[in-house]
């Protein structure tokens, strides 16, 4: 069990520098066109044990959020976001649930295989970044950035975790 | 006891959510300047919205008062016109200031109880009588023009001897020539009234306006009636039928003013010893 931890822990630590130090600094723009940003920190919450309380999932949530947040500069936006897909991850799961069941604790593609992962990366990422991207703009009013953000975004991150997936292939 | 605990348990996740996502929105709408400016308009745009519409209701409450208001507000308005063009007519030099301690023409402001149009002689009753000293003589007239002249008065009401009615004469002129003659409702449509009397010797041309001559004690002077609409020679005298085309349509007149001519007394006497 402590193996399983000290896995989310170390991956926790991994992605949140990656995304802090180094994915925050990307900067792709043409001219107007500047609605690519990678955000992969949300896989973090996405590879908690399945068997993990929900309370203690919806905590995890918001203080990982709370902590890109004093990076990020815009205290309480990621923090409502990550808090939102923590509490939903119950759900998400039972929608995309496989065949079997979840009988392993890793929710990862190496148990579940990789169709099972992406779809329940693609609507994790995407909830997480549409109400994201919603609560930046605060307001309808942006609802075209809103969603060129969203959907170019999810993109670029979509890819961006898929490849590390192949590369890494965790279990846990 | 227990079963509220366990619910607490049960639904702790959710509540922590609610309650998390609540600290998250007061952290950015108090630390992030751009959310909390959007959040302090769309606020206020939904309060506007909400006080606007309260307003409305507060305001249709007030129509009558407020109707009631602007009824004084112009009777005023219309004193103030008649009574500048009698004193710039009198004496070109009297200035208007000073001659307003002694308005000649007061207007009082009264609604119409009800009112007769359809037939041949057509009376309008007033809501308003002697005690808001209304009497028999005054002149009534309407933003558009003329409307009669009171002929009974009781404590509350008085009756109207309107123009369209077979007994009705007044004095009226051609503004651009000066002929003065008798306006009368010689026929059925309430718009169209004929002015005798006017002598054939006068060029007359359609489109004339045609106003109050100020002879009577009822009315003042240059008070708007109509246009000239047609014109033909009288039966067998030496005058000219002109119709004219009122520009009130009478139907619908609510609120009407009654003119109190201070001076009226003084000039009936002064007519009646005449004759």
């Amino acid at each position: 069990m402590s193996s399983v931890w000290q896995r989310n822990i170390i991956r926790g630590i991994f992605l949140l520098l990656l995304q802090l130090l180094l994915l925050k600094r990307i900067d792709i723009t043409f001219g107007d066109f500047n609605y690519v940003h990678f955000t992969v920190y949300g896989v973090i919450i996405m590879l908690l044990p399945y068997s993990m309380n929900k309370t203690g999932i919806v905590l995890i949530g918001f203080l990982l959020g709370f902590i890109v947040d004093i990076f990020y500069d815009s205290l309480g936006v990621h923090a409502a976001a990550t808090t939102f897909i923590a509490y939903a991850r119950t759900y998400v799961l039972n929608l995309t649930s496989p065949t079997e069941g979840y009988n392993k604790s890793g929710l990862t593609a190496s148990n579940y295989g990789l169709p099972w992962f992406l779809t329940y990366l693609s609507v994790m990422l995407l909830l997480h970044l549409v109400i994201l991207y919603s609560i930046e703009a605060f307001s309808f009013v942006y609802i075209k950035e809103i969603i060129f953000r969203s959907v170019f975004s999810f993109i670029a991150s979509f890819f961006f975790i898929a490849i590390g997936t192949l590369i890494f292939n965790p279990k846990y | 006891m227990s079963n509220v605990i366990s619910l607490f348990i049960r639904y702790s996740a959710f509540i922590l959510f609610i309650l998390l996502e609540i600290i998250s929105f007061q952290l950015i709408i108090k630390y992030n300047k751009s959310q909390k400016e959007i959040w302090a308009n769309s606020s206020n745009r939904l309060t506007g919205a909400i006080n606007e519409y309260v307003q409305g209701i507060e305001d249709f409450l007030q129509l009558q008062n407020n109707n009631d208001s602007l009824l004084v507000e112009n009777a005023k308005l219309l004193e103030t016109i008649i009574n500048y063009r009698v004193s710039s007519k009198d004496n070109i030099f009297q200035t208007f200031e000073e001659q307003d301690s002694t308005k000649d023409y007061r207007l009082i402001p009264a609604k119409v109880c009800s009112k007769t149009l359809n037939l041949r002689n057509n009376y309008m009753t007033l809501c308003k009588g002697s005690r808001d000293s209304l009497f028999v003589g005054m002149g009534v007239i309407s933003d558009k023009g003329i409307v009669g002249i009171i002929s009974q008065v009781s404590d509350n009401f008085s009756t109207v001897l309107m123009i369209l009615n077979s007994e009705s004469r007044t004095s009226a002129k051609i503004n651009s020539k000066n002929y003065i003659g008798n306006l009368i409702w010689s026929k059925d449509n309430t718009r169209i009234m004929t002015l005798k009397d006017i002598p054939k010797h006068a060029t007359i041309a359609i489109g004339d306006s045609v106003s109050t001559s100020g002879y009577s004690i009822s009315f003042p002077e240059d008070i708007y009636i109509g246009k000239v609409s047609d014109y033909r020679p009288g039966l067998g005298g030496n005058s000219y039928d002109i119709d004219v085309r009122l520009m009130s349509d009478l139907s619908t007149v609510d609120y009407v003013y009654v003119v109190s001519y201070n001076k009226a007394v003084e000039k009936q006497e002064i007519i009646e010893s005449d004759e």
